[in-house]
């Protein structure tokens, strides 16, 4: 009898160390089922908003008018699934408000493209013209010298805009020399820009400034958020997700929302079963006296 | 003299932007600003020796048959195609480099991207045991912010959003907050060195 228990405890270990094991093309179907489901059958799950992105939301929200608002867009083409959606609800948020915005890419590589065309296609939805309700400054090497050469004169560092027109020829530019004339900052970012952002533009000109920023970096960020360096945050796609809500224009965010929740939930029951596997398999090699 | 020179222009340049830092509209922010107009022309022709640099590395590698020559071949025909149609047609909306750009290298680079989700699942799958009591820890709060972060996660336990903001913004944070401190700790004491000339590896010399 005992040596049957044994034989059968011999042939249920097997199942333990195979839970530790599931093939990787099992998991990688179960992932690319993940993303796709939601896409074709949307499954609609609320999403909770987080007192930062309220505080983001009214932070903008509570800007007059006409308030001249720098965008920075600082994010590379690959986080464009989480920073895009953010970029396009912010701007949404600001055409409808009739706050004027500055954009410009402290990312050399393809930021001020990504600028242009979200610019372009967002003013377009609430009719607004380039040069009047919103431009493009485009990319300036060397973040430092340009955050702060802004501070003094904006021309100096940008002599001329995204499309080559010189500032002095741009009836919103000639009312924005320089920081003093901006309301606020609202920076959309994939990188360590934010920091610099805090660090020398908050630190030594004072203005009020927001960040969406991509998930991974979110934690690091709230430290500035609680020192009240931030006024508002987003964090990844669902900061964004979020951020269209409280606009009342979901989008791509709120859409992509299903696919991370069925995503994290997935990689939970795995890294679970995984653990399961761990224990249940030491567990049977202690009983045998192998540990 | 060599040495000498650069220190002091080092020195110079970095007393220059703190006293200017805390001292708006003096004769010192003004040379400051002056300072960061070079600053930015400079950067200009940093990134003009890169691309010079990358453009020597690869044709060094065709024209020595390296096993990775095709690659080199791919980026310069890439990197020809790019730098020419922006410098030939400019770099605006609806010309040739933005729609290169717009349709081809920004969904490629998204794509890099999203892929790594799978390696991410796989790699938590398989490495992420409760092996001690500082991984089970760690274990925990990972499931409780991941499931806590999504909306699948209060319908599994209401009170998790709650839990994963406490675990986000109480000692997360103040993990975060050393790690900026530290490095902000460093990042001063190594100008004070390169100010001072102490630090002097930027020179080509410990």
């Amino acid at each position: 009898m005992s040596e049957e228990r044994s034989g059968q405890q011999v042939l249920r270990a097997p199942f333990w160390q195979r839970l530790q094991s599931v093939d990787r093309r099992i998991l990688y179907s179960l992932i690319f089922a993940s993303v796709i489901i939601p896409v074709l059958w949307p499954l609609h799950l609320p999403t909770l908003v987080t007192p930062e992105s309220r505080a983001f939301f009214n932070a903008v929200d509570s800007l007059p008018s006409g308030s001249v608002v720098l965008f920075p867009f600082d994010f590379w083409p690959s986080t464009l699934p989480e920073t895009e959606p953010m970029a396009i609800a912010a701007l949404r948020h600001c055409f409808r408000k009739n706050l004027r915005v500055v954009g410009l890419s402290n990312v050399g590589m393809g930021g001020p493209s990504i600028a242009d065309r979200l610019l372009d296609s967002i003013g377009a939805e609430f009719h607004k013209s380039y040069g009047a309700d919103y431009v493009n400054l485009g990319y300036k090497a060397n973040y430092s010298a340009v955050m702060l050469g802004m501070g003094s004169r904006i021309a100096d560092i940008f002599p001329a805009d995204h499309r080559g027109t010189r500032l002095e020829d741009i009836p919103l530019m000639r009312q924005v020399p320089n920081y003093d004339s901006v309301k606020f900052v609202l920076i959309i970012s994939d990188n360590a820009m934010t920091d610099y952002w805090v660090a020398l533009v908050n630190a030594r000109y004072g203005l009020p400034m927001v960040a969406g920023v991509t998930a991974i970096m979110a934690p690091k960020m709230l430290s500035y958020m609680h020192s009240r360096q931030l006024m508002g945050l987003l964090g990844g796609m669902k900061g964004a997700a979020e951020y269209e809500q409280l606009i009342g224009r979901p989008d791509k965010a709120s859409r992509g929302m299903d696919a991370q929740s069925l995503i994290h939930f997935l990689i939970i029951v795995f890294i679970v079963l995984g653990n399961a596997g761990y224990f249940m398999s030491r567990r049977h090699r202690t009983r045998l006296g192998q540990v | 003299m060599k040495t000498r020179l650069p220190v002091f222009v080092a020195f110079i340049s970095g007393a220059l932007m703190i006293i200017a830092f805390f001292g708006r509209g003096t004769v010192v922010d003004a040379v400051s600003e002056e300072a960061l107009t070079w600053q930015t022309i400079v950067g200009g022709f940093a990134l003009l020796l890169g691309a010079v640099s990358i453009v020597r590395v690869h044709w060094q590698k065709i024209s020595t048959r390296h096993t990775d020559r095709y690659y080199s071949v791919g980026l310069l025909i890439c990197f020809a195609v790019m730098a020419g149609s922006g410098v030939l047609f400019g770099i605006g909306g609806g010309t040739l480099f933005d729609h290169l750009f717009q349709r081809i290298q920004a969904p490629m680079m998204s794509t890099m991207f999203s892929v790594l989700a799978f390696f991410i699942a796989s790699a938590a799958y398989r490495a992420f045991r409760a092996r001690s009591v500082s991984s089970a820890i760690l274990l925990l709060a990972a499931i409780v912010v991941m499931l806590g972060r999504i909306p699948m996660g209060q319908y599994v336990y209401h009170g998790l959003p709650a839990w994963a903001d406490w675990i986000m913004t109480v000692p997360s944070m103040a993990v975060q907050r050393g790690i900026l401190i530290g490095a902000a700790l460093g990042a001063a004491s190594m100008s004070l060195r390169i100010m001072l000339g102490i630090e002097r590896t930027y020179l080509g010399r410990g």
